[in-house]
């Protein structure tokens, strides 16, 4: 049978057909009974970082002191004032001794214990900041940087008072992660989230990823000299506060150069090709 | 060319692990209370950081050749004792004093040079001046 055109009865049912479909199209919030809408929870914005302008341009209160300038560590007490040596009223755990005790065994018979830095390993910290290099600091409003002239090691201390990290998000690192707040005419560094291996507090000494460093850090000698007051704690290794001062000297006549430690370089210093190193 | 390896003595307090300025690794495997004297053609100079170094060809008195390889500081602590990047090149005949390894191994940490001038050169073991 032909069909001729529609008559005014199909054309309702047409009409009430694509109606229904259009409804239940509808997102379903569009169903709702008319009311206000409701604003969803804003994103909160991107934290901004260090160096963004807008974080620069926040107001704070002005910085007891700028460390700006290049470091270097103070050994006019003793040559070996860089090294951490374990004294003190702490006491190292066993499994650290049993490392400890090994490297004090091969350093007396001529050979090296682990030297992962010698290896290319990153110092890290706490010993980045005391190797016989220079230290460039730049310090900002949100942040400091230090670039150690030691394999152009990057430390960076956050200023803007963000928190620490998401310890799921947060990316092991030889320097830690540094958070800085001004107390008085103190800057009190809190930094942790180490890596847990191929890491070294000193020779022997191992740290791990509980190591905790808080550092108080002043400028004295109308700002010549920088002085650094440790508390370091890594239940793994040690048992109670490690405590130690160290100092560096403004030096205005250096300036730190690229160094990387080169495999094919590595290759003409005895002292790292050694067989009978330990490692 | 006919070289020597001159042994000579020398006394230094050892420090628990020590590390020679600006170096990059642990010189505990090196004899700090002995100074050699090796007289060689130098085979190649590198000018680089973190360390300098020198490959010199020494022939002992048994016509027998080594090579030694000799670990120096950092440039910016040479260029301080008077040093360049052209102060040596391969072919020279230099006589270099050494803290030699403790295992025989033929290399060590430099201590001086004299050059086929006659100029002897060190490196500095300073620190960059502090600020007074």
């Amino acid at each position: 049978m032909t069909r001729g055109p529609l008559a005014i009865g199909d054309w309702r049912l047409v009409i009430g057909v694509l109606g229904v479909m259009c409804l239940t199209a509808l997102p379903a919030a569009a169903q709702q009974p008319a009311r206000a809408p409701q604003a969803a929870a804003p994103e909160p914005p991107p934290a901004l970082g260090a160096l963004a302008p807008a974080n620069l341009s926040k107001p704070r209160p002005a910085a007891p002191f700028d460390l700006t300038g290049t470091w270097f560590i103070d050994q006019r007490n003793s040559e070996n004032s860089w090294r951490f040596n374990p004294t003190g009223p702490f006491k190292l755990t066993p499994a650290a001794q049993v490392h400890y005790d090994a490297a004090k065994k091969a350093q007396a018979e001529g050979k090296v214990y682990h030297d992962d830095i010698g290896q290319c390993w990153p110092a890290g910290l706490p010993i980045i900041m005391t190797r016989v290099w220079p230290i460039a600091m730049i310090q900002k409003p949100t942040a400091i940087y230090m670039i150690s002239g030691f394999m152009n090691s990057l430390r960076t201390v956050y200023l803007d008072g963000r928190p620490h990290s998401d310890p799921d998000i947060v990316v092991p690192s030889f320097n830690g992660e540094s958070i800085g707040t001004w107390e008085g005419d103190t800057l009190v560094v809190d930094t942790k989230y180490f890596v847990d291996d191929h890491h070294w507090i000193d020779s022997g000494i191992p740290a791990s990823d509980q190591l905790h460093i808080v550092e108080r850090i002043k400028l004295a000698n109308a700002g010549k000299t920088l002085e650094i007051a440790y508390t370091m704690n890594d239940p793994k290794n040690w048992e109670g506060d490690w405590k130690v001062t160290k100092r560096w000297s403004r030096v205005d006549d250096t300036d730190i150069a690229e160094v990387s430690c080169l495999p094919d370089l590595n290759q003409h210093m005895p002292s790292t090709q050694s067989k009978e190193n330990v490692r | 060319m006919k070289a020597f390896v001159l042994g000579c003595c020398g006394a230094m307090v050892v420090a628990f692990l020590t590390l020679p300025a600006q170096a990059h690794h642990s010189a505990a495997g090196v004899d700090q209370t002995r100074t050699v004297t090796i007289v060689g053609v130098l085979k190649e100079f590198k000018w680089a950081n973190p360390h300098s170094w020198m490959d010199i060809e020494v022939t002992d008195d048994k016509g027998q050749t080594k090579s030694w390889s000799v670990e120096m500081t950092a440039p910016a602590y040479l260029a301080r004792a008077g040093w360049t990047s052209k102060t040596v090149k391969p072919g020279d005949k230099v006589t270099v004093n050494v803290r030699p390894m403790k295992n025989g191994d033929p290399g060590g940490l430099f201590v001086n040079i004299t050059l086929p001038d006659g100029r002897v050169l060190g490196q500095s073991a300073a620190a960059p001046r502090a600020a007074q």
